[in-house]
């Protein structure tokens, strides 16, 4: 016997409400249905294309419904698979493909409705933005320059929490101590910073950084494990910490929540904004920043590395160390795609930087990388 | 895998037993006990990203875990973080249920489980986030509530309204339209509340006796504010 493998719900009187499942077969003068009972008895019924009435129904309307038979007898069938209703539009008789058609416009109109009932209240919305209106990044930039650092923190810290919450945080020892210093060192190039950096070392193999809005930064062991100095990890975060700076995240949730976010920032609804923030916004952390953000965070990061005296060659190391592909799982790559023409530019751009000594940081980097277990690499 | 709920009522706990090598997936955190015999891979699905995406998008737990009972058979107990009635139900691979939020506590491994945008106004004015889970393939699938779960079983055309913060999960088989319960549109349009669901059937809708946003503000009168 062959597997039974459903295609379809079969409602009606004696079925479920959830719907039987069945097996539809589209054949030339009508459907085969197939049941199966609990027994693994099959019944077969077959349905004459005359006796059906079509319409379209389910959650998004992509359901084909076909309805027939009266009172304690009525069957209502419900295909989804494209495939089955595909072949049911081209063997039903033209009499259905009538009514098909207009339940094909039927999904059409409650499409459009939804789609007009939102163009009417985008649209004034857009009047409104249209004043404005210089280019898309400019835009961006009013509305987010108009978002208060505290809500960005908000936003931040809900989600930093969430994270660290389900994560093995490392509280104390010598990497602690090495990423607070490194912080410390760069946000004091940071005059009148409104950002509070908090960085968190987070036990994992990911070879990854990443900062949120509001200035919540999160580094992985894993990639303390992949530096070979505390001048590489430095340079990560100088590049984190000016993703915060630059306001990058803010400025991809506002692109991404479009016209609505700008309306509610311009007529300052706060509430409004704060949960479409919640809930469309932080998607947009999972996106990549664009590329000219992180060209900016590069520069910016290089820049502030250097203000505070630490090696900025470290920074180049890295990026060109990440740009080795075959170096198995680097999930900061992920996020940040690495060419080996990153690090060229950065050498460029450090070369166009008047030399300067750099100091060294209080730790050993080996004390650190011993304390996170990196095994010592036997000599070549 | 075979699964069993433990102490049905309130505070109930679930028992799948794995055959060696089957495995399962669960919202992170929802593990109880298990043999030794079963491993948790802390895999996070679609990547860092994406886990952080549907934390935040759907109020899910960030991770789901992989629980494979990687050394010969073993058990696994599951328990849901708020107390609450536990619901195992049989997918059969054309029906297909939307989950919202915390609703989703474990389920086979050949289940498919995928975050979907709800349309804007459903979004907006539904005050569930505009993602939920569709939930669908063919398995076991481990439902979790707020206070007790109601079954509402709704016959073609057949209509039943419901407070929108009360659902759990319904048939894709089902349509539903917000309506709203009573004051202006701009209060609900913000806010999220004051709606309800008019759901219209043929299928299955799960509701949740308890309100846990409404709980949340109850509990919230009774802890100290601190400035
Ligand atoms: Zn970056």
């Amino acid at each position: 016997m062959t597997q039974f493998s459903p295609n379809a719900l079969c409602f009606g009187e004696e079925f479920p409400a959830s719907g039987a499942p069945c097996v539809v077969q589209i054949e030339r003068h009508g459907l085969t249905i197939t049941f199966e009972s609990g027994s693994g008895d099959r019944a077969q019924e077959m349905v004459p294309f005359a006796v059906f009435a079509v319409t379209a129904g389910g959650l998004d309307h992509d359901h084909l419904v076909l309805k027939w038979g009266e009172a304690q007898r009525a069957r209502t069938l419900y295909l989804k698979n494209p495939d089955l209703i595909r072949a049911f539009r081209e063997a039903a008789p033209d009499h259905l493909s009538q009514p098909f058609e207009q339940a094909a416009e039927r999904v059409r109109q409650v499409r459009h409705r939804h789609r007009v009932m939102w163009g009417a209240v985008g649209g004034s919305i857009v009047a409104v933005a249209l004043g404005l209106w210089f280019g898309s990044d400019l835009l961006v930039e009013m509305a987010v320059s108009r978002i208060p650092v505290e809500w960005e923190q908000k936003l931040g810290e809900a989600a930093y929490r969430d994270f660290l919450s389900h994560q093995e945080v490392m509280k104390e020892g010598p990497a602690v101590n090495a990423v607070e210093e490194m912080t410390q060192r760069l946000a004091d190039q940071i005059p009148n910073s409104p950002y509070k950096f908090q960085v968190t070392v987070v036990k994992s193999d990911v070879v990854n950084a990443f900062a949120l809005p509001g200035g919540y930064v999160v580094v992985f062991t894993g990639l303390m494990k992949k530096a070979d100095s505390g001048e590489e990890v430095a340079g990560v975060l100088g590049h984190e910490l000016n993703h915060v700076l630059q306001r990058h995240g803010l400025e991809r949730i506002v692109k991404s929540m479009g016209v609505m976010a700008v309306v509610a920032i311009i007529v300052g609804d706060q509430q409004g904004l704060i949960g479409l923030m919640r809930q469309v916004g932080v998607e947009l952390l999972t996106l990549k920043f664009d590329r000219a953000q992180e060209t900016e965070a590069d520069l910016t990061g290089l820049q502030l590395v250097y203000r505070a005296k630490i090696d900025p060659s470290g920074m180049i190391t890295f990026f060109q160390k990440l740009s080795e592909k075959d170096e198995g799982r680097l999930e900061w790559l992920s996020t940040h795609p690495v060419s080996s023409a990153r690090a060229e530019r950065l050498k460029a751009e450090l070369a166009a930087l008047p030399k300067h000594s750099s100091e060294p940081f209080t730790f050993e980097w080996k004390t650190v990388q011993d304390a996170l277990g990196v095994q010592p690499v036997a000599a070549p | 895998m075979r699964s069993e709920i433990l102490y049905p009522g309130a505070f109930p706990m679930v028992r799948v037993e794995l055959a060696s090598g089957e495995h399962i997936k669960a919202e992170s955190g929802a593990m109880v006990g298990s043999s030794p015999t079963v491993d948790v891979e802390s895999k996070m699905e679609g990547g860092f990203l994406g886990a952080l995406s549907r934390k935040l998008l759907t109020g899910e737990k960030f991770f789901f875990q992989t629980l494979r009972a990687s050394r010969g058979d073993g058990e696994v107990l599951l328990a849901p973080t708020v107390p609450g009635e536990i619901v195992i139900l049989e997918l059969d691979g054309v029906n297909e249920y939307m989950v919202q939020k915390d609703g989703f506590l474990a389920g086979a491994d050949s289940i498919v489980i995928e975050s979907k945008m709800q349309s804007l106004s459903r979004g907006l004015l539904g005050g569930e986030g505009f993602f939920i889970l569709k939930i669908g393939g063919k398995g076991t699938l481990v439902l979790n509530s707020f206070g007790a779960i109601h079954k509402i079983e709704l016959k073609p055309d057949q209509e039943y309204i419901v407070d929108n913060s009360h659902l759990v999960a319904w048939s894709a088989t089902t349509s539903y339209n917000i309506e709203k319960a009573a004051s202006g549109w701009v209060a609900s349009f913000t806010s999220g509340e004051g709606l309800v669901c008019r759901f219209r059937g043929p299928g299955v809708v799960y509701i949740q006796s308890r309100n846990p946003g409404s709980f949340g503000a109850w509990i919230r009168q009774f802890i100290p504010v601190s400035e």
